[in-house]
């Protein structure tokens, strides 16, 4: 889960990370904006749209405002508006600072090194990754053994490394914070960019905080909390399909094809969609039931696959590894006495009691497929002709 | 030969008194698996499919000695079931667990690399060879004992291409499972290393996919140390951005992760790539080193 930059901003007071003053302002009700009026000493100052995405300052998300009217006005604009399709939920008003340098510190968990790796540059308040490629020597890497932890001596080499003197013992205590906050709220990622020296300190302009939704179960209400604080209106956003999916605890990714798809496993489905692209159609979704499907999971599946309306044939690709194909068979019957077979089905079955699971599927009239290609060749024509 | 296991592979089962991990202890022993111990905690003194059943590692290690641990305990538990099998310095874990908590398997495989010991998943069927061991759930039905060995990020997809192998007449050496993710203890550069060296095998068939570095890791060893010819396949093209496509490592993320980007890595290092199980059959006839 991406936690919106005044959610990041919270936690970072937390762990006594100096953050900007600031004031939250959210669309409580239908045409309604109020400023309250402590946000007014904050002004001159900088509007900032509350959307989990990157770059929204050069989308129009974040504006400098100089009177309380010109806030007021631009706050009702911003709520009302779209960020790289996110609608703005909330607003944060934010001091503006006098700064001298900005810089970029940031914890990673690192999927290739399997550790923490710190990372800062002498380049803040521009994506990371562009610093990366155009000037890689700006930017310091640290890879933190997991029983270490980070260590003085490395955030003094941080620090070193991007001209940080007077400010030392600041970075310190933000470095060492950010490392337990990492560890504490199962981040796998933290990132302060800009991280600005003023002539008053180190000061976090900015977060991004990713959290691990692996591990949401250590953090119960605090983690609904958060979820429910992005005020992101994604159940409107959901479609049918996904809500549903969502609900019944399937995974699915909706496209925007009509040949849908329901496998037995992650690589195979990923497989099935780039055939179906491959033979000129287009799949409507990716839904994976695992490795151990049964006939419950097998009827919701349908359920969620065709409660998209762009479907116009179903794919069932199945290889069998602990899953039952009379089980998954069991679940298509059932489906089909519930709710008739509203487009064609083409199966392609394979795995143990794959005889019992396709003399079952032929009684009611569908045939089975041994071979994966004709299985999806047969489901593309299916969906032009409807 | 084979890698990671053989037939003399003794295993111990970690949460063999649970649903996966009783039925799967009697499909293993089925396959000729010498499974010699288990352990729930609370539970010694049992037994599951003729195997005894212990509280803790150390005790079955007073009756008995193995060569590899597989562990079927759910990922809230898995780390203190990984670390338990860790500290008994077993040269060889396999974690099927899905939904492992990130930084609980960083420090699970930090403590494994200074244990020495090699950890294959989380997230993984496991490993098979056909014919000797079975260390793992992969389904017996579509592998035959023979020289191309098998790694792959998806089981299933793993399945798909030794279906594709067997029925045209071409067996398996060892089928390695490397999981799902979200993070790896064996990686793909390993296995394909162990493929390298093992006499036995004559091809290695890479299953890779979208998402992280594995595949661009793969590409770097296969162009300056395999030397056994490698046949990818690399599934994910059509997958959008940003979506996780049911591995917690399978997310498109910059260009780097995108399959297109991978395929052309693995093809420049001269790795051969096919687009679908049949046309890595298609390839391996072509080669007739088998």
């Amino acid at each position: 889960m991406r936690l919106l930059e005044y959610q990041g901003k919270k936690l970072f007071e937390d762990y006594n990370i100096p953050v900007p003053k600031s004031q939250l302002v959210r669309n409580l009700k239908e045409d309604e904006v109020e400023l309250l009026p402590e946000s007014e000493s904050l002004i001159p100052g900088v509007l900032k749209a509350q959307v989990p995405v990157g770059g929204r300052g050069k989308a129009g998300g974040v504006k400098k405002v100089s009177t309380y009217q010109q806030a007021k006005k631009l706050v009702r604009d911003l709520l009302s508006s779209e960020i790289k399709g996110f609608p703005v939920g909330a607003v944060l008003i934010e001091e503006e600072l006098e700064i001298e340098r900005e810089l970029y510190f940031g914890l990673l968990l690192n999927k290739s090194e399997t550790c923490i790796t710190a990372i800062a540059s002498s380049a803040g308040g521009v994506d990371i990754e562009r610093v990366a490629e155009e000037e890689p020597e700006k930017i310091t890497q640290l890879n933190v053994d997991p029983s270490l932890g980070l260590q003085d001596y490395m955030i003094r080499y941080l620090a070193k490394r991007i001209g940080l003197k007077s400010q030392l013992s600041v970075f310190r205590e933000i470095a060492r914070s950010m490392y337990e906050m990492f560890i504490e709220r199962d981040a796998t990622l933290v990132e302060i960019n800009p991280l600005a020296e003023t002539t008053e300190g180190l000061i976090a302009l900015d977060s991004k905080i990713l959290l691990d939704d692996a591990a949401s179960y250590r953090h119960g209400e605090e983690y609904s909390k958060l979820k429910n604080e992005r005020f992101l209106p994604e159940e409107e956003r959901k479609t049918r399909a996904e809500r549903l999916a969502e609900e019944l605890g399937i995974t699915y990714v909706q496209l925007e094809g009509n040949v849908g798809l329901i496998s037995d496993g992650a690589g195979t489905g990923m497989l099935t969609l780039d055939e179906i692209t491959d033979a000129g159609g287009k799949p409507a979704n990716f839904c994976e039931m695992g490795g151990e499907a049964n006939a419950e999971v097998t009827e919701k599946s349908l359920e969620v696959v065709l409660a998209n309306s762009e479907v116009e044939s179903l794919l069932i690709t199945l290889i069998g590894g602990l899953t039952r194909m009379d089980e998954i068979a069991e679940g298509i019957v059932e489906y089909v006495r519930e709710n008739g077979e509203p487009i064609p089905f083409v199966v392609r079955m394979c795995g143990t009691k794959e005889k019992e699971g396709k003399s079952m599927l032929a009684d009611i009239g569908i045939d089975t497929f041994d071979n994966h290609r004709e299985a999806v060749e047969t489901a593309v024509r299916m969906a032009e002709e409807e | 030969m084979a890698i990671l296991v053989d037939k003399e592979t003794r295993v111990l089962v970690q949460g063999i008194t649970g649903q996966i991990g009783s039925f799967q202890t009697k499909i293993m022993k089925e396959a000729g698996t010498k499974v010699v111990a288990g352990v729930t905690p609370g539970k010694g003194g049992e037994e599951v499919h003729g195997v005894p059943v212990y509280d803790f590692i150390e005790e079955a290690l007073e009756e008995h000695s193995f060569d590899a641990i597989i562990n079927f305990v759910p990922a809230r538990f898995a780390k203190d079931a990984a670390f338990e099998a860790i500290e008994s310095e077993v040269p060889f874990l396999v974690i099927t667990a899905e939904g492992f908590p990130a930084q609980d398997i960083m420090r699970v495989i930090a403590y494994a690399v200074n244990k020495g010991v090699h950890i294959l998943g989380p997230d993984t069927p496991g490993v098979v060879s056909p014919g000797k061991c079975k260390l793992g759930v992969h389904p017996e039905r579509m592998l035959v004992e023979g020289r191309v060995g098998v790694l792959s990020r998806s089981g299933a997809l793993s399945y798909e291409a030794c279906k594709a192998l067997s029925e045209g007449g071409y067996g398996q050496s060892t089928v390695v499972g490397i999981g799902g993710g979200p993070l790896w203890g064996l990686r793909e550069k390993e296995v394909l290393k162990m493929f390298d060296a093992d006499p036995e095998t004559k091809v290695i068939v890479l299953l890779g996919e979208v998402g992280g570095t594995m595949e661009q890791e793969a590409a770097e060893i296969i162009s300056n140390e395999i030397t056994t010819p490698v046949v990818a396949l690399i599934v994910g093209k059509a997958a959008p951005r940003g979506a996780q496509m049911g591995h917690a490592g399978a997310i498109v993320e910059g260009k780097e992760g995108t399959a297109e980007y991978k395929v052309n890595l693995l093809r420049e290092a001269g790795a051969y790539v096919a687009e679908s199980p049949d046309g890595i059959l298609k390839v391996i006839d072509q080669m007739e080193v088998i």
